[in-house]
């Protein structure tokens, strides 16, 4: 109860300290110049919070530090653009995504009879590796002379200056159909080659129960339907897609990039992160290294390009400033006035998507089953485990979720930041910072973070602006106080103690 | 007394296992019988792997070699979660209570099917009242005893078999130890348990039937009644000062 009561007031210091703190910004920079910074501040802290949101979660539940967090927030944005301004290519490559992930995904099917096999020990150990052979030459027939870099073109063709009025100009001619089956085709073999060889068969020590095949069933067959309905429409798609209003094809394009992190996600954890659990600090390594990659893949597919991603007719239109919400929403006006301050409405949403997305992590972690096995598993992964719950599977939904909310990140910041391969790293470092500030492992840590930092980085620049100061001193502005805050909290504001 | 002899009624059955943590050999030949509807309890010194046993059968240290057999199915190598769902309950000797999780989500976490809870509130409200009043404290603020009543009460959350359970009088003031074990008491009448206890007074009150681990190996096993009167073999193994209790526990 002691404890309980010297957080309070530990939460009460705070939070006059940090009134104090913008009474004090007030007086100092005058209403105008202080609105206008204020919502600069909450625009970053937004973005903020969606890389650091990911960030503390993962680290906080599986000690992971995930140093392609940058990456994966500037594929979001990638993704995202990609769809906005022509999912050519997003079209182009999700039958070979989903054709891949439906033969995996038949594991849990097969695997009690893969099991129950018997086979010679010798046979137990050399299948899986001719399997792994076979699977990789069945996706390189799969995608033998098909052109990745071309179909990745057409979009970048559509984002020339030459061709913004018209961004169906340049779709690329597409393949035959009776060629195009066998792509398809040849990797649900591999996927399937795959998933035979990840059971294991024979070895007699694993576990799998039978009985729900039924619950088992659902996902493939759903994958498969949308397997055949991509390769069906995979064509005319890309065209309904840019017929369809503005503001929708922005939504859609905000579910394609979390869509694509939940699945990136989930790959790169299970693939690549689960098997080093035990080496802690390869990891570190290997994400540092997956960050390369990411970023030199991007490279080779759209070139080391800067892109602007246009605004969505809501927030597009030049001219006079709304002056209400209601105006803003009829005329799409892309600025409003706040109390005689002029700022664009598309950052009023980006702060927006941040407050939404904080309240849905709450709701998440304190209303539902999933969020106290976070908890819980933050504390002691074993223990849970040993209540009979799969933890090796919340991981893989933490992890997806983290790598989602980056990607949300991403796509929400790509209409008023350049797009290009280096745009995730200035927030990587920032969210890492953020968490640092706000606590490991504390979601409510990394919102007030991401503010604090959101705020100095915008009053940083100011200052630094108008006192003619390097522009340093607003990056250094955070790091500053990450120094201060760990100096008085060496845990962070919300860490807990261990 | 190293090899075994499978009882009629054995709900668990622990083959010669061998475990190792990192590269030290903890348990090098552990077997252990748990009759079905009894008290079983692991006896030994500090450090003997009488903890890692329960953790071995529970696949949270799992066995290099040898079998562990629950309801005649092998279960060795099987992860921890499918293990606990079988109907294993786990009562760690750190109680390992979520501290960031209310007392009521404690339990709520233990829920194996929907409604588990539910149907066993009142025995598990009958058993430790306090919790009750406590349900809405987070758990970093119970005190010890209250931590080890609600690791308790969360193995009878689901329908659990077997619990496994770890030093429940461990650091609890006398009178607490008292109600712990007559908790453990009641419980025999539904479930079958497998304990360690270092309070020989306890585990001699509480048990029909012992093991005594010795440096990760199983050397002796019986009935309780006739141990209590074996002060050779106590001696030997649970160490002199024990033998002052024994006359207690008679």
């Amino acid at each position: 109860m002691k404890q309980l009561k010297r957080n309070k007031i530990g939460l009460y210091i705070g939070i006059a300290a940090a009134l104090i703190v913008l009474v004090a910004l007030y007086a100092v920079t005058g209403q105008e110049a202080f609105i206008r910074t204020t919502l600069s501040g909450l625009t970053l802290g937004s973005l903020f919070f969606l890389v650091a949101a990911g960030l503390t979660l993962i680290f906080g539940l599986m000690d992971v530090l995930n140093f392609a967090h940058g990456a994966m927030f500037m594929l979001g944005a990638y993704i995202g653009w990609q769809f906005y301004t022509n999912p050519t290519f997003i079209f182009g490559m999700l039958p070979a995504v989903l054709s891949l992930s439906f033969g995996l995904l038949l594991i849990p099917l097969i695997k009690p009879y893969l099991i129950a096999l018997n086979l010679s020990e010798k046979l137990q150990k050399n299948l899986p590796k001719l399997l792994y052979v076979l699977a990789a030459l069945a996706a390189l027939v799969a995608f033998w002379q098909f052109d990745i870099l071309g179909l990745a073109k057409t979009a970048m063709v559509a984002a020339t200056v030459t061709n913004v009025g018209n961004p169906l100009a340049e779709i690329s001619a597409q393949e035959p159909m009776a060629r195009f089956w066998i792509r398809p085709l040849m990797l649900v073999i591999s996927g399937l080659l795959l998933a035979v060889a990840v059971s294991k068969p024979g070895d007699k020590s694993q576990f799998a129960p039978r009985e729900k095949i039924g619950k088992n069933l659902i996902l493939p067959i759903v994958l498969l339907v949308s397997l055949i309905v991509s390769i069906l429409v995979r064509e005319q798609a890309p065209q309904i897609v840019l017929l369809m209003n503005g503001n929708l094809r922005f939504a859609l394009s905000i579910v394609a990039a979390v869509l694509f992190g939940i699945l990136f996600g989930a790959i790169i954890e299970i693939t690549m992160i689960r098997p080093l659990y035990i080496r802690p600090f390869f990891i570190v390594l290997m994400t540092l290294g997956l960050s390369f990659v990411i970023r030199e893949l991007v490279q080779l597919l759209w070139d080391p390009l800067a892109y602007q991603m246009s605004r969505p007719p809501l927030f597009a239109t030049v001219g006079k400033a709304a002056t209400s919400v209601g105006e803003w929403l009829r005329t799409g006006s892309s600025t409003i006035n706040i109390s005689g301050v002029i700022f664009p409405t598309y950052r009023l949403f980006v702060i927006l998507l941040g407050v939404v997305m904080f309240i849905f992590v709450t709701v998440l972690m304190t209303r539902t089953r999933m969020g106290m096995i976070i908890r819980a598993g933050v504390q002691d992964p074993q223990m849970v485990e040993a209540l009979g719950i799969n933890v090796k599977q919340v991981f893989t939904l933490v992890f997806a979720l983290g790598v989602a909310l980056a990607a949300l990140g991403g796509i929400g910041a790509a209409p008023f930041l350049p797009i290009n391969p280096l745009m995730g790293d200035t927030y990587q470092m920032q969210g890492f910072i953020t968490v640092v500030i706000g606590g490991m492992g504390s979601y409510v840590g990394a919102f007030v973070g991401a503010l604090i930092l959101g705020m100095a980085r915008a009053f940083g620049d100011y200052y630094a602006l108008k006192l003619s100061l390097s522009p340093a001193i607003a990056e250094a502005s955070t790091v500053i106080i990450m120094i201060i805050v760990l100096l008085i909290k060496p845990r962070g504001l919300f860490g807990k103690k261990e | 007394m190293s090899g075994y002899i499978e009882l009629p009624n054995t709900l668990l059955s622990v083959q010669g296992i061998d475990t190792y943590i990192g590269q030290f050999h903890i348990l090098e030949g552990v077997s252990v019988d748990v009759p079905a509807g009894a008290i079983t309890v692991l006896l030994g010194r500090n450090g003997a792997g009488k903890t890692t046993t329960l953790k071995s059968i529970l696949g949270l240290t799992p066995p290099r070699t040898g079998k562990v057999i629950f309801e005649g199915v092998e279960i060795q190598g099987k992860r921890a979660f499918n293990i606990a769902n079988m109907g294993i309950g786990y009562v760690p000797e750190n109680r390992a209570i979520f501290k960031a999780l209310s007392v009521l989500e404690n339990l709520k976490l233990a829920e194996r099917k929907k409604g588990d809870l539910e149907r066993h509130e009142s025995l598990i409200y009958g058993l430790f009242p306090d919790l009750k009043r406590l349900e809405k404290l987070p758990g970093d603020h119970l005190s010890g005893g209250q931590q080890q009543m609600l690791a308790v009460a969360r193995a009878l959350v689901p329908d659990n078999k077997l619990l496994l359970i770890d030093e429940p009088s461990e650091g609890l003031a006398p009178i607490l130890i008292q109600e712990m074990m007559e908790a453990i008491r009641k419980l025999k009448e539904t479930t079958t348990i497998l304990l360690v206890e270092q309070n020989f007074i306890m585990a001699s009150k509480l048990a029909e039937r012992f093991v005594i681990i010795d440096d990760g190996r199983s050397v002796h096993s019986g009935l309780m009644s006739d141990l209590v009167l074996n002060e050779e073999l106590v001696q030997q193994y649970l160490g002199a000062s024990i033998k002052t209790r024994v006359k207690e526990a008679k």
